[in-house]
């Protein structure tokens, strides 16, 4: 039985034909008697001639490609995994110009985040059950934060796509977003008075002021890298 | 093969210059179209598995990484076409050698003179289509489109010690099938 090592070397020895077989019988005796006939099948096969396609083929690709519409998915999925280099410093945008690419990213970040929470508050106040009443202020938060989750992700993607024209939109979605989560910090301790409704209304200050605060002076500095190019 | 700027081709692609496909598809349409032959032993799967290969990356042209090579990036995106192709006719390609049914055919035309050649890569052909798919994947990357160890590692998306280890096993086993048929490697 042949060692590990033994194959590996067999194997770079067929990898590299500037040895003839009789120089690598002599340097490596071990691997003679299985050299030689694995040399030789290994050479039938490159000897093998190429197999040419039909003369068609190219012309059959490029109507399926012509033809080609991708579904919505497709689109969603390339916008969401194409890959992208940015630099991302939130400290840096903060101060000074930021590029498009990095603008988005802070959306489609919050965005995330708030798809994350939303799930998170609809499974904690699932369990909460008649505690709260249909109409209660509480009782939406949770599609409060997918809106606000797929609004941010939208903006982010349009800033990515559009770069400049697209700063107004994510400016005015930036001032709704910190007015609506100022309006939710206020409307929820006064709806009902439940312990929740006050971590609500903490936890949406506390996140949506300085992240609004935040998406607004970053689109400001987007703006000037604009202005400057 | 003629050189050509790769990564400008495929700019345009993204940019929505379709057309400018044609030109990678007819760079590599030969080696892909190779690749399925061998591992399928039907010039018909080859030909629908080619155009199905360059289909998906033209669609997945997107996630194509900058600095990346194009040429195994292409052949990762064939294998999975080809693999799943496999999948799904599992036992046919043995079975339809072992019955003749589908026997690997050659595109090319053979002359009459060359009985012994046709003969010979008929033979290798079948004993290549009885190999476990991992294997026969390192060996028609190594041997018939002549990539290097590590590209072939890149490809199949393993280590170059185990590439190495499946070729081995491979030239081994069709090493066996020959003996079993009463041939050596020089019939």
């Amino acid at each position: 039985m042949m060692r590990d090592s033994d194959i590996e070397k067999m194997m770079d020895l067929l990898a590299g034909e500037e040895k003839t077989p009789q120089e690598i019988t002599r340097e490596h005796p071990e691997t003679d008697p299985r050299w030689k006939e694995l040399e030789a099948i290994a050479r039938m096969m490159r000897q093998e001639p190429a197999v040419e396609p039909p003369g068609i083929l190219g012309e059959r690709v490029m109507e399926r490609i012509r033809a080609c519409r991708p579904s919505l998915w497709t689109v969603i999925g390339e916008a969401l995994l194409r890959p992208r280099t940015a630099s991302v410093d939130p400290f840096r945008a903060l101060r000074a110009p930021v590029s498009g690419q990095e603008c988005s990213f802070y959306f489609i970040m919050v965005g995330v985040f708030y798809a994350i929470l939303g799930v998170v508050l609809m499974i904690g106040l699932n369990r909460l059950g008649s505690a709260l009443a249909p109409a209660d202020w509480v009782r939406w938060q949770p599609l409060i934060a997918l809106v606000t989750a797929s609004c941010m992700v939208a903006i982010g993607l349009y800033v990515q796509k559009d770069g400049k024209p697209a700063l107004r939109i994510a400016r005015i979605g930036a001032f709704v977003y910190l007015g609506f989560a100022l309006l939710n910090g206020i409307a929820v301790p006064l709806e009902r008075d439940l312990p929740v409704s006050a971590a609500l209304s903490l936890l949406s200050t506390l996140i949506g002021v300085p992240t609004g605060l935040f998406l607004i002076r970053t689109i400001q500095n987007c703006g000037k890298r604009y202005a400057q190019t | 093969m003629k050189q050509i700027d790769e990564r400008e081709i495929i700019d345009r692609v993204l940019g929505g210059d379709r057309e400018a496909f044609a030109v990678l598809v007819d760079t590599y349409k030969g080696p892909v179209f190779s690749l399925a032959f061998r591992m399928t032993g039907s010039a018909q799967d080859a030909d629908d598995l080619a155009q199905e290969s360059f289909l998906r990356a033209f669609q997945s042209l997107g996630r194509f990484r900058a600095g990346e090579r194009f040429f195994p990036w292409l052949y990762t995106v064939s294998l999975n076409v080809i693999r799943n192709h496999l999948r799904r006719v599992k036992a046919l390609p043995e079975e339809a050698v072992r019955k003749g049914m589908r026997e690997a055919t050659d595109p090319r035309d053979d002359p009459a003179d060359e009985t012994v050649a046709r003969e010979r890569h008929r033979r290798l052909q079948r004993y290549l289509l009885r190999l476990p798919l991992p294997v026969r994947e390192a060996m028609v990357l190594r041997f018939y489109e002549g990539l290097s160890f590590e590209d072939v590692a890149a490809v199949t998306g393993e280590t170059i010690g185990s590439a190495k280890m499946k070729v081995y096993r491979g030239l081994e086993k069709i090493r066996a099938m020959m003996e079993a048929d009463g041939l050596t490697g020089d019939d």
